[in-house]
C-alpha cells in the first residue's frame, strides 16, 4: 500500500507549490496512471513515493519492499556508455545480490529482449532500451514497479508491446504498477485507476470516471471554442 | 636490453607496469562520468603533497597520498555545496593545491627538488617508493574488484544504483581515495604535469572500439600498457623525461588507433557498396 497525507512541495521550498494537498490511498495489485499537463507535477509526485526528493510537509508511505524503477528515456543521456545489454543487467543482479545469473536470461525472454544480451545499449531503438530497463527493474521481482513516461519515444507497435508486458506483470503475477503517462489512451486502456494531478491538487479515479469527468468536459469545452 | 641490467631501470619498470594497470582502472570510471578533469586536478594536488612530504623529511609519495585522498574527498564534499557550479570546485581545490605547493617551494626550505616529480623520472625510484605503489596498486586494484559492480552503476546510471542500495556518497569517497591512490603511484614516472594523460588517454583510445564495458576496460589496460612501456624505453634511448614522452606516445596511439579504425570502416562500407 502506499498512502500520501497532505504532501507540499515546491522546487524552490516556498509557494507557490507544485503539489499542494496531495492525499491518496493505493492498495495493492493496483495500476495507477497518474496523468495532467506538462508541469503539473507528475514526475515529482513519483520521485517523492521514491524518495529522491522530500516533502516540505506530509507524509508519503510504501510498504513495498522490492521496489523496480523505469526512468523517462529522455532524462537519460547516458546512451554513450559502453556497456551491453547483459552487463546492465548482470551489474545490477550483482548489487541487489541475486546469485542466480540465469535471472538475466529469463527476464530478457519475459520482455522479448533474449536475441539482444550482447548488443551495446546505446545502440538499441527506444522501444528496446525501454524494454530492458523494465527487463532490470523486473530483475528483483518487484512488488511494485515505477515507470516514468514509458512508452516515450517508441513508435505504435512497441509501445502495444510494453503496455501489454505490464498489464500481463499486473494481473498475472500481481505487480503494483504507478506509471506517469503522457499517453491518455494508454493510462485509460490499461490502468486501474488513474490519478489526475492539476493546479497541484489530485483526484483518484477510475479510467471510465475520467472520461466522464475529464475529457467529455474538455471535449465539450473544445467544440464549443 | 641491456638497460634492464640497472638497478634504477629494473625499479622503473617495475614501477610502470603497476601504474599501467591502476591508471586506466581509475580513469575509465572517470572518463565516463565526465569527470577526467579532476585527474588533472588532483595531479596538481598531489605536487602539494610532495612538497608538504619532503617538508616534513617524510617519503613525498606518501606525502602526495595523503594530500590528494584529503583534496579528493573535499571535492566530493563541496559537489553539494556547489551543485549547479561544479567546475568552480576544481578551481577552489587547484587554488588550494597549487597554492600551497608554490608556496612551499619559494621558501627555500625544501632540502630535495621537487622537479622530479613534475616531469618525471627514470633515476629516482627507490625501493620504499616500490614498496608505495605496490601497495597502493593491490589496495586500489581490490577496492575496485570488490565494488566493480556498484562503481559500474554509479557510472552508468546513479538513480537505478540508488534505487537498488547503492551506498553512492560513501563509494564516491573511496573512489575519490583510489584516485588518490592512482596519481600518487604515477607521479615518480609520469610526472605531475601530464599524469592527467595516462589516467584518461589509454580510456579515450578503447572507447573508439566501441566495446563492452569489460572489453572497454581490458583494452584501456593494454593501451595504457603499450603507452608506458614505448614512453619508458624511449625516454631512456632518448634521455628525456619519460613523462611527457609517455603523453606523446599516448596522443599518437589515440590518433593511429581513429585513423585505423576510420580506414577500415571505410573499406568495409567500400567494399558493402560493391558487393
Amino acid at each position: 500500500m502506499i498512502k500520501a497525507e497532505n504532501l507540499y512541495f515546491s522546487y524552490t521550498g516556498s509557494p507557490p507549490y507544485l503539489l499542494a494537498g496531495i492525499d491518496f490511498v493505493i492498495q495493492d495489485g493496483e495500476y495507477l496512471s497518474i496523468v495532467g499537463d506538462n508541469g503539473s507535477g507528475k514526475s515529482t509526485l513519483l520521485r517523492l513515493i521514491l524518495k529522491f526528493i522530500r516533502p516540505l510537509s506530509g507524509v508519503i508511505t510504501c510498504d513495498a519492499t522490492r521496489i523496480g524503477y523505469v526512468p523517462q528515456r529522455k532524462d537519460f543521456a547516458n546512451t554513450d556508455f559502453p556497456i551491453t545489454v547483459y552487463e546492465a543487467l548482470n551489474s545490477y543482479r550483482s548489487i541487489l545480490k541475486l546469485k542466480d545469473s540465469a535471472v538475466i536470461s529469463n527476464t530478457l525472454e519475459l520482455v522479448g529482449m533474449a536475441d539482444y544480451a550482447n548488443a551495446l545499449m546505446g545502440t538499441l531503438s527506444g522501444g528496446q532500451s525501454q524494454r530492458v530497463f523494465i527487463a532490470r527493474a523486473l530483475l528483483g521481482q518487484p512488488d511494485l514497479l515505477l515507470l516514468d513516461e514509458p512508452s516515450t519515444g517508441m513508435d505504435q507497435h512497441s509501445q502495444q508491446d510494453v503496455y501489454h508486458l505490464l498489464r500481463t506483470l499486473n494481473e498475472q503475477h500481481g505487480v503494483t504498477i504507478i506509471s506517469v503517462e503522457h499517453n491518455l489512451n494508454a493510462a485509460i486502456s490499461n490502468s486501474t485507476l488513474i490519478y489526475h494531478l492539476k493546479d497541484g491538487q489530485g483526484h483518484l479515479c477510475t479510467p471510465q470516471q475520467y472520461i466522464d469527468e475529464y475529457l467529455t468536459d474538455r471535449m465539450s469545452a473544445h467544440a464549443h471554442a | 636490453m641491456h638497460m634492464l641490467k640497472y638497478a634504477f631501470m629494473q625499479n622503473a619498470l617495475f614501477v610502470s607496469v603497476c601504474i599501467s594497470i591502476l591508471c586506466p582502472c581509475i580513469g575509465i570510471f572517470l572518463v565516463l562520468r565526465r569527470n577526467s578533469m579532476i585527474s588533472d586536478t588532483l595531479s596538481h594536488a598531489s605536487l602539494a603533497g610532495v612538497t608538504i612530504g619532503l617538508l616534513a623529511k617524510q617519503n613525498p609519495i606518501l606525502g602526495a597520498f595523503v594530500f590528494t585522498s584529503i583534496c579528493g574527498a573535499l571535492i566530493e564534499y563541496l559537489r553539494s555545496y556547489f551543485r549547479k557550479y561544479t567546475d568552480l570546485i576544481l578551481t577552489i581545490v587547484l587554488s588550494l593545491s597549487v597554492g600551497t605547493a608554490i608556496t612551499i617551494i619559494s621558501s627555500g626550505k625544501l632540502r630535495a627538488s621537487a622537479d622530479a616529480f613534475m616531469f618525471g623520472s627514470i633515476l629516482t625510484v627507490t625501493g620504499f617508493d616500490m614498496v608505495m605503489v605496490l601497495a597502493l596498486t593491490v589496495a586500489s586494484v581490490l577496492a575496485l574488484v570488490l565494488l566493480y559492480h556498484q562503481m559500474v552503476y554509479i557510472s552508468y546510471d546513479e538513480e537505478a544504483a540508488r534505487i537498488a542500495g547503492v551506498k553512492v556518497g560513501l563509494i564516491n569517497y573511496v573512489f575519490s581515495i583510489l584516485v588518490a591512490s592512482a596519481i600518487s603511484a604515477s607521479i615518480r614516472i609520469v610526472g605531475v604535469l601530464v599524469l592527467g594523460s595516462m589516467i584518461a588517454l589509454p580510456v579515450a583510445t578503447a572507447l573508439q572500439f566501441e566495446k563492452g564495458f569489460r572489453s572497454t576496460l581490458v583494452l584501456s589496460i593494454v593501451f595504457s600498457f603499450v603507452d608506458i612501456m614505448v614512453g619508458l624505453f624511449a625516454s631512456y634511448y632518448l634521455n628525456v623525461a619519460p613523462g611527457g614522452f609517455t603523453a606523446l606516445v599516448s596522443v599518437a596511439v589515440l590518433f593511429l588507433v581513429m585513423a585505423s579504425l576510420r580506414v577500415t570502416a571505410r573499406l568495409r562500407n567500400g567494399a558493402g557498396v560493391n558487393a
